[in-house]
């Protein structure tokens, strides 16, 4: 194999979100450490600059259907990485903008943790553009290795340590089994790249080593039983790191799901498809059962984000344009609701210093407005109309009943009826219990602004979702000519999963 | 102008919602009259619809379409047809008088108030909606602020608040409460209710999605699907795909009507919402399920309804006699109306289940009828309980001497729920009868029989309350004297009377819906509209010779009801 190092500046266009990114990174540290009196949330609002001036970019790209490869295909720019790569980044924006008051609580290193967020923002984007098996790994490792850092940044907590080392070892772990398989399927293989894999045989070595990839990838997306780190970590790391942890990754993950599955797999599907129906059945049961019993808040919206995976796994188990279609639109309304969820929970946390579920109770008399924003981003999560979530539910499960799967569909009805039910317990403490301590709760400007983008798409998506499905659609053609399975291929009622 | 009006019906309530965010909550009186006028423009736009709406025309008719998403084949197609103006006029009365019944609530007024009508628009929405996506989107809508209403605004059982730990504390903080069933407390009844409904809604959604799927044509709307979707003799699991699709449609929303077995949410929601939730959860919600067999499962599938609709015969018997005997022996006013709601819908059913265009009219109006009897007696036991707290009906009595307006007007509500002559339940009692005689005697016997229980349940509660010894800690109670407090009970017995003795605009409106589509299920025409045909054409559809074909003449109601011309005899 040789690789095609030669580029012109035309091919670096290509990365120029990546570049400015990586300069206005270079930036930030650069102010942070010659400028040691400047307010370190002066540092959050230049990132944010850089962050809006990367988005613009890539908004700019996606207008003008800026497209491309690079690398010997290593690296692709398509409507759907830069789908993924906005996604991330308008991510990182809000993430760090609910930061900003929770900086205040870390002893040391005020100004690096902009530094960080941003990097793992850098690296997810790759992850989006990657297209070959060398840079998923490198990508993969680029973007958690920011996260390791994060998650133990409260320095003298105890379940914030607790959370990094527990989310190291399982990472590095999971770092050795995407090795190893990506050692498998380039030796029965011999090719890197995914679109050339396609027509491989189905040996078992291969089989083999896209299952390990595949169990790396669950334990990025936080997958049943790839999960065990998330609920433990999401609890002990910072609040706004759990928030981006819970988001960017799991988009960016997804990213490299779909190049695997719908280019390299593709033509594998029967075999696959148990494999995602099983694990997407695990996902959403279990955590959403488990979730009942949680009595922190950070722990729950772990686990249902354990859950909203599994509905993820659905579109992927379609295994058609539609399906990936959904996933998009899915990821969307994710966002949109976690990170306002989230932003409930920092600002909540920020005023009475919990985040026991107990201790929400009269949210509605001390904050009508944080508690009405938590019970709209809670009903997302659940799927109520007309809120984003139901749309995006509703994609999945047309994307999935075209393709006959029943069992999965039944499987994810039911657990919307079990999700329903813990977010209901959240909102029966704001609404219906009597607040213990009837002080209002205040919450600052940029924080407001998260909660207002967070209420803002999650409505707009649910009541006039067209221009987003249209958005997810054209993001991605590419897998347009997947083709369409015949009946024989699908039994009307699969034998056991489908 | 005129043809929007389904705009206006569905979308004032929304706005006004919306305008209430940013009014203050040290404004009540600002509050209350914004929901107030926005109820008032849902209310004369329904009014105007009902009354221009034509029945000689026939058909869905205020057609309001928008493509909302193109790939999922999702527009919003808003329509009414005969079946749909008469609930969505009962739907604005019952929002309209739920306002004022609750107009002293003090407790966050605003957050009540946008609920309630976000509530009251979602169940509009349903009975307009002609795509199955937005018919599920509004059903499953109104479902949710129903947590609320009851959650935060309801009240105890009696026997909840009398229970104790052994900590001696109240068991209301546990996230276990869910299991308290003997307790029935507000937060036990609101989330049962939640997912009781949203559990049988998405059994309901599977239905849907089936038949999105298996029509294949991209569509979620209902009129193309009644026309093309073929999804006849498709074998699956030993039986055949209409009727699986048939269950889960008629199971799914049957829950929310409710039938005897799936009723057990609606008493204890009942008793726990307060009035004005009451009223439209007993008036409008639990018909979105009637309404909703009859918009899907009879419209997209008349052939699988008429094979299998007699499970419908045999359940409502239940429904009438169980509820009936529930609320004979039960001693919480909103217990025994409860109880009696579910029972009467028993009635429903029955007029539904005999597929004849005298008995699913009369189950039509019966739906009306029954939403202006049961919102009067809720709002009236609303009253009662704001005067005495209390809705236990032993320890209550003699509250005639000190509100005789409401006990007035509760013999009258009394007797609209018994179906009195003179009542439009009476018109709506004697179709569903007569309707239904023919096809199942036995039911209907048992329906009369109902109808002898009601009257003892209801009398009883009214000698319960109103008459009788009373104790001197109510001599505080007072009457209904103020307008606002009397505008909406005068609202419903109007109508309720106003239908019963000029029920005929009513009846021409819900039989031009309920002909074309019984025609379609029986394949059997009515003489009337036989007549209007070319007297060359012969039909040929009548498959169930030995099934006697009733006679309907639009325009004459004594006959119809009383004697019908039979074609037997």
């Amino acid at each position: 194999m040789n690789f095609e190092l030669t580029m012109s500046f035309a091919d670096l266009l290509l990365l120029l979100p990546e570049i400015l990114l990586t300069c206005w990174l270079c930036v930030v540290l650069i102010v942070d450490f010659a400028f040691p009196s400047l307010p370190k949330e002066q540092l959050a609002y230049l990132s944010v600059v850089g962050l809006v001036a990367t988005l613009g970019c890539l908004a700019w790209f996606d207008l003008t259907h800026v497209s491309g490869a690079l690398f010997g295909n290593m690296f692709v720019l398509d409507r759907m990485a830069l789908f993924f790569k906005m996604f991330i980044v308008g991510a990182t924006i809000l993430v760090i903008l609910v930061s900003i008051e929770y900086v205040n609580r870390f002893a040391f290193f005020r100004g690096e943790y902009y530094f960080l967020v941003v990097m793992s923002a850098l690296g997810m984007m790759f992850m989006a553009s990657a297209n070959d098996l060398l840079s998923v790994f490198v990508t993969l490792e680029f973007s958690t290795f920011g996260f390791y850092v994060l998650v133990a940044y409260l320095r003298d907590d105890l379940a914030s340590n607790e959370a990094g080392l527990k989310f190291f070892i399982l990472g590095v772990f999971a770092a050795g089994l995407l090795a190893y398989g990506i050692s498998l399927v380039y030796g029965e293989t011999g090719k890197l790249v995914f679109s050339d894999m396609a027509p491989a045989p189905a040996t078992p070595g291969l089989m083999i080593g896209f299952l390990l990839i595949f169990a790396a990838l669950g334990f990025k997306i936080g997958a049943v039983p790839f999960h065990s780190w998330i609920p433990d970590t999401y609890h002990g790391a910072p609040t706004p790191v759990t928030a981006f942890l819970s988001i960017a990754p799991k988009g960016a993950a997804f990213a490299i799901l779909l190049r695997i599955f719908f280019v390299a797999l593709a033509a594998f599907k029967p075999m696959w498809i148990f494999l995602l129906v099983g694990v997407s059945i695990l996902s959403m049961t279990y955590a959403n059962i488990v979730a009942i019993a949680q009595r922190n808040i950070k722990r729950l919206l772990a686990y249902s984000g354990i859950a909203q995976i599994g509905n993820v796994l659905i579109g992927l188990a379609a295994g058609t344009k539609m399906g990936s279609d959904a996933i998009l639109f899915y990821l969307l309304a994710y966002l949109f609701a976690n990170i306002g969820a989230f932003a409930v929970v920092i600002a909540v946390s920020h005023a009475i210093g919990s985040d026991e579920i107990e201790d929400y109770s009269g949210l509605n008399r001390r904050s009508p407005f944080l508690a009405f924003a938590m019970l709209l981003f809670l009903l997302s999560l659940a799927g109520v109309p007309p809120l984003a979530g139901f749309i995006g539910k509703l994609y999945i499960f047309v994307a999935a009943i075209k393709e006959g799967l029943y069992t999965l569909i039944t499987v994810g009805l039911i657990n919307i009826i079990i999700s329903l039910y813990y977010y209901l317990i959240v909102v029966k403490k704001m609404y219906i219990n009597e607040p213990i301590d009837p002080s209002p709760v205040s919450i600052s400007g940029p924080m407001k602004a998260v909660v207002y983008v967070g209420l803002a798409g999650t409505l707009l998506i649910g009541i006039y979702p067209q221009p987003f499905i249209d958005w997810v659609v054209a993001a991605t053609m590419m897998f347009s000519n997947l083709a369409a399975p015949t009946a024989a291929v699908i039994p009307l009622i699969p034998p056991f999963g489908g | 102008m005129g043809e929007y009006a389904l705009l206006y019906i569905l979308f004032a309530p929304f706005a006004g919602a919306l305008a209430l965010i940013f009014v203050s909550n040290r404004q009540p009186m600002l509050v209350r009259g914004i929901a107030a006028g926005a109820a008032f423009v849902s209310l004369i736009a329904s009014l105007y619809l009902f009354y221009a709406y034509d029945p000689v025309r026939g058909g869905f008719q205020f057609i309001q379409r928008f493509e909302w998403s193109r790939q999922l084949g999702i527009s919003l197609y808003l329509g009414v047809d005969g079946i749909g103006t008469p609930l969505v006029l009962a739907s604005s009365i019952l929002l309209f008088a739920g306002i004022f019944v609750s107009w002293h609530i003090k407790d966050r007024t605003k957050e009540f108030y946008i609920w309630l009508l976000i509530l009251a628009a979602a169940t509009i929405g349903v009975f307009m909606s002609l795509n199955l996506f937005f018919l599920y989107f509004f059903y499953e809508m109104s479902v949710i602020p129903m947590y609320l209403l009851l959650g935060v605004w309801g009240s105890h059982t009696k026997k909840y608040l009398e229970m104790r730990d052994p900590e001696g504390l109240k068991q209301r903080d546990s996230v276990g409460f869910i299991l308290n069933f003997a307790s029935n407390s507000k937060e036990y009844a609101a989330m049962k209710l939640v997912l009781f409904l949203s559990a049988f809604a998405v059994v309901a959604l599977m239905g849907i999605l089936l038949i999105y799927k298996y029509s294949g044509l991209n569509t979620f709307d209902i009129l193309v699907l009644r026309e093309q979707a073929k999804l006849m003799n498709i074998p699956v699991l030993g039986t055949t795909l209409d009727k699986i699709i048939w269950m889960l449609i008629f199971f799914g929303f049957a829950s929310i009507a409710p039938l005897w077995p799936l009723h057990s949410w609606s008493p204890v929601g009942h008793a726990a919402a307060p009035a004005a939730t009451s009223m439209l959860h007993a008036g409008v919600l639990m018909k979105l399920g009637h309404f909703s067999i009859i918009r899907v499962a009879f419209e997209i599938l008349p052939e699988t309804t008429r094979e299998l609709m007699p499970i419908a015969a045999v359940l409502c018997m239940f429904s009438i006699i169980y509820g009936g005997f529930v609320a004979f022996y039960a001693k919480d006013t909103k217990y025994v109306i409860g109880y009696s709601s579910s029972s009467h819908m028993g009635y429903v059913f029955l007029g539904m289940a005999a597929l004849d265009y005298i008995s699913l009219s009369g189950a039509v109006i019966y739906m009306f009828a029954h939403a202006m009897a049961t919102g009067m007696l809720f709002a009236m036991a609303g009253w009662v309980y704001d005067q005495t707290h209390s809705r236990d009906i032993p320890s209550l009595g003699g509250l005639s001497n000190k509100m005789p307006f409401i006990a007035a007007c509760f013999v009258v509500a009394c007797m609209a729920s018994v179906g009195m002559p003179g009542t439009v339940n009476f018109i709506a009692e004697i179709m569903i009868i007569v309707g239904a005689w023919n096809k199942y005697p036995f039911q209907v016997i048992v329906a009369v029989l109902g109808i002898v229980l009601t009257m003892a349940y209801l009398f009883k509660m009214m000698r319960g309350l109103f008459y009788g010894p009373m104790d001197q800690k109510y001599s505080h109670a007072h009457d209904a004297v103020s307008a606002v407090d009397r505008l909406p009970l005068l609202i419903m017995i109007s109508v309720s009377v106003g239908f019963g003795i000029f029920p005929m605009h009513l009846y021409n409106v819900v039989r031009a819906g309920v002909d074309p589509l019984v025609a379609k299920i029986t394949q059997v025409v009515p003489v009337a509209s036989q007549e209007r045909e070319t007297s060359g054409v012969k039909r040929e559809a009548r498959v169930d010779s030995s099934r006697p074909n009733l006679v309907a003449l639009p325009g004459d109601v004594s006959r119809l009801t009383l004697d019908a011309p039979r074609s037997d005899q």
